[in-house]
């Protein structure tokens, strides 16, 4: 079917979205043209372009980009796409270059993506082509922009700017750097990237769903527990024995955490406290925050424990464990899901260890969490096809959350966090978006 | 690199235990084929080629016997949803060459390249590559200190790996 703005609109009511956001192929190609346009999308951090000439490929929505270092330090982000033909110029997923290049007929760029040279010139004098057209260079994305080295790119020239549209979010992701005790964070060991049969949005509403832990990760909780009980008392600590065990935290627990939605999609679960509030403190790494912030604000930036955080619609973060996890939809019902680490600079090598060992045990394509959580969403793609009742539900506490103007806060087990996606959702897709 | 030249009859030993390794991954039966490793065994499967270490980078595994115990428990588990599929596979493990062989003890690394198909929740998914075991000699018969997993695609998008390779 097409979609007129009214069937767009009434996809989502304020307690139901139609099954079709999941399961309409047309309904996908709407939202990478009116959201991930319109939206500020995650690029990537601006330590995996350290140097002038260094450059990671990647698709910004359906777009091939490449990000990229000049030679006066500055990032760009463009459309790998050679003025030409059209080629791709840099295909690698990460590289250093003087200049780009294109494979085919050898037009050449600045780092910036200004056209610098076509073989053969002469050819095109009194054709009207211009080399200074800009439709020439790899084009500059409309906007981009970074918070604390985060690099986030927009196809909207008139997006708000980046932190007035991360708005109250904002402070997740300077908890993360602010936990560096010399502020600043870099990408580091690698990335996974896990195939996710299912809707790009099936994989961002699971984040702070608190009512499905206890039930999809009972399994290996329990495993785990059903282990340890067999360990002599005196065995030595594992970092695993105290990531694994809070995913079967109660509900009452969940409920304490708290959910704060913002404008635009945005949410993070917890603040007082969440599932990764009781790792043990690395004295090594007291004792380094203690030093950098002095003790009251070294506990002020430590007691901030935030769950999942979610920058509608590309990226969630961690800041309690340093990792981050990017949202590449491929098609309606194919997502790819990227797994970052993230090194606390002046911090001790064993806090970057335990933010990978967390990555691959909860994020991996081999691990205990993650493929349980995917079962779910693929059988929801699946379960979906049904015509037995069009809609999806999101009741849970509605009516009941509270707004503060700035952030609408919850109880943890709220839906608040669906509530505001959808909201965004909308917006967005009628163009009704501030 | 030069391999090994061994005998004929510890040839046929290190084979008998490579193949007994996967054939108890094929059916999965994962109660056996922990009991195939040492005390501080580890199963690793790294992210990218030529990894160095498995703490500093990130690994699709990376197994010691008490995450192997977890996960064996969990592969059984009836409430672990992913598990609600059956899952076979078929491994074909050759070019087996012993790369470093201490006579004295009889430890020995050998490498093998393996292609492995895995049925699971109606797909069938091949995997390739080479695996390098560290072998140690415990009471006259030989025991896996450590199996490494380099897949041939292990810097790729993957989807769920949902038994050990």
């Amino acid at each position: 079917m097409s979609y007129s703005e009214e069937d767009i609109a009434a996809l989502v009511q304020p307690t139901k979205v139609h099954r079709n956001v999941y399961t309409d192929p047309e309904v996908f190609d709407l939202e990478m043209d009116r959201i991930w346009k319109n939206s500020w999308i995650y690029i990537g951090h601006d330590s995996q372009v350290a140097e002038p000439g260094d450059y990671m490929t990647l698709n910004y929505g359906k777009y091939p980009v490449v990000m990229v270092r000049d030679n006066d330090s500055k990032v760009h982000v463009l459309h790998n796409r050679c003025g030409h033909k059209g080629a791709k110029v840099v295909d690698r997923p990460c590289g250093k270059n003087p200049a780009f290049r294109c494979c085919y007929h050898g037009w050449r760029y600045r780092l910036d993506g200004k056209l610098l040279g076509v073989p053969h010139l002469p050819g095109y004098e009194d054709t009207g082509f211009d080399k200074n057209d800009p439709q020439y260079s790899m084009q500059k994305l409309a906007r981009y922009d970074s918070v604390r080295g985060f690099v986030f790119a927009s196809m909207n020239p008139d997006a708000p700017d980046l932190r007035t549209w991360m708005g109250g979010a904002a402070d997740v992701m300077d908890n993360l750097c602010d936990r560096a005790p010399e502020g600043e964070v870099e990408a580091a060991g690698g990335v996974l990237r896990y195939e996710h049969d299912c809707n790009w949005k099936m994989f961002i509403e699971n984040l702070n769903d608190t009512m499905h832990p206890m039930i999809v990760h009972r399994s290996v909780v329990e495993s785990a527990m059903d282990y340890i009980k067999t360990l002599p008392e005196d065995s030595p600590r594992r970092d695993e024995a105290e990531i694994i065990p809070p995913f079967g935290a109660s509900y009452e627990n969940f409920e304490e955490s708290g959910i704060t939605g913002f404008a635009h999609g945005h949410h993070y679960d917890g603040g007082k406290t969440s599932i990764h509030a009781d790792y043990t403190l690395d004295p090594e790494y007291e004792a380094a925050m203690l030093k950098a912030y002095g003790k009251e604000r070294m506990l002020d930036i430590l007691s901030f424990n935030t769950h999942n955080t979610l920058y509608y619609p590309s990226l969630t973060i961690k800041s309690a464990v340093q990792n981050i996890r990017v949202v590449r939809p491929i098609a309606y019902n194919k997502t790819i899901i990227e797994t970052w680490s993230f090194r606390l600079k002046g911090a001790p090598d064993s806090m970057l260890r335990r933010t990978l060992l967390y990555s691959r045990l909860i994020n991996s394509n081999g691990s205990m969490v993650g493929p349980d959580d995917l079962t779910a969403y693929i059988r929801m793609q699946e379960g979906l096809k049904s015509q037995a009742n069009d809609w999806v539900e999101m009741h849970r506490n509605f009516g009941r959350d509270e707004d503060l103007g700035d952030r609408v806060v919850g109880k943890g087990t709220s839906d608040l966090d669906m509530r505001t996606q959808y909201g965004a959702w909308r917006e967005y897709m009628t163009g009704s978006v501030a | 690199m030069t391999t090994v030249v061994t005998s004929q009859e510890s040839l046929r030993e290190i084979e008998a235990l490579l193949y007994l390794e996967a054939s108890h991954l094929d059916k999965p039966n994962l109660d056996r084929w922990i009991e195939l490793f040492t005390e501080d065994g580890t199963y690793w499967m790294p992210a990218i080629p030529e990894q160095e270490d498995p703490h500093n980078h990130i690994s699709l595994f990376y197994d010691d016997r008490i995450i192997m115990e977890v996960r064996r428990r969990n592969f059984v588990h009836p409430a672990a949803a992913s598990k609600d599929y059956t899952v076979r596979a078929s491994h074909i493990i050759s070019n087996i060459q012993v790369q470093a062989l201490d006579d004295v003890s009889g430890n020995c690394t050998v490498t093998s390249n393996f292609h492995c198909y895995v049925f699971y929740h109606d797909k069938q998914t091949p995997y390739a590559g080479t695996y390098t075991h560290e072998l140690v000699r415990v009471d006259d018969t030989y025991k896996i200190k450590s199996k490494r997993v380099d897949l041939i695609n292990c810097d790729a998008t993957l989807g769920t790996i949902i038994i050990y390779i």
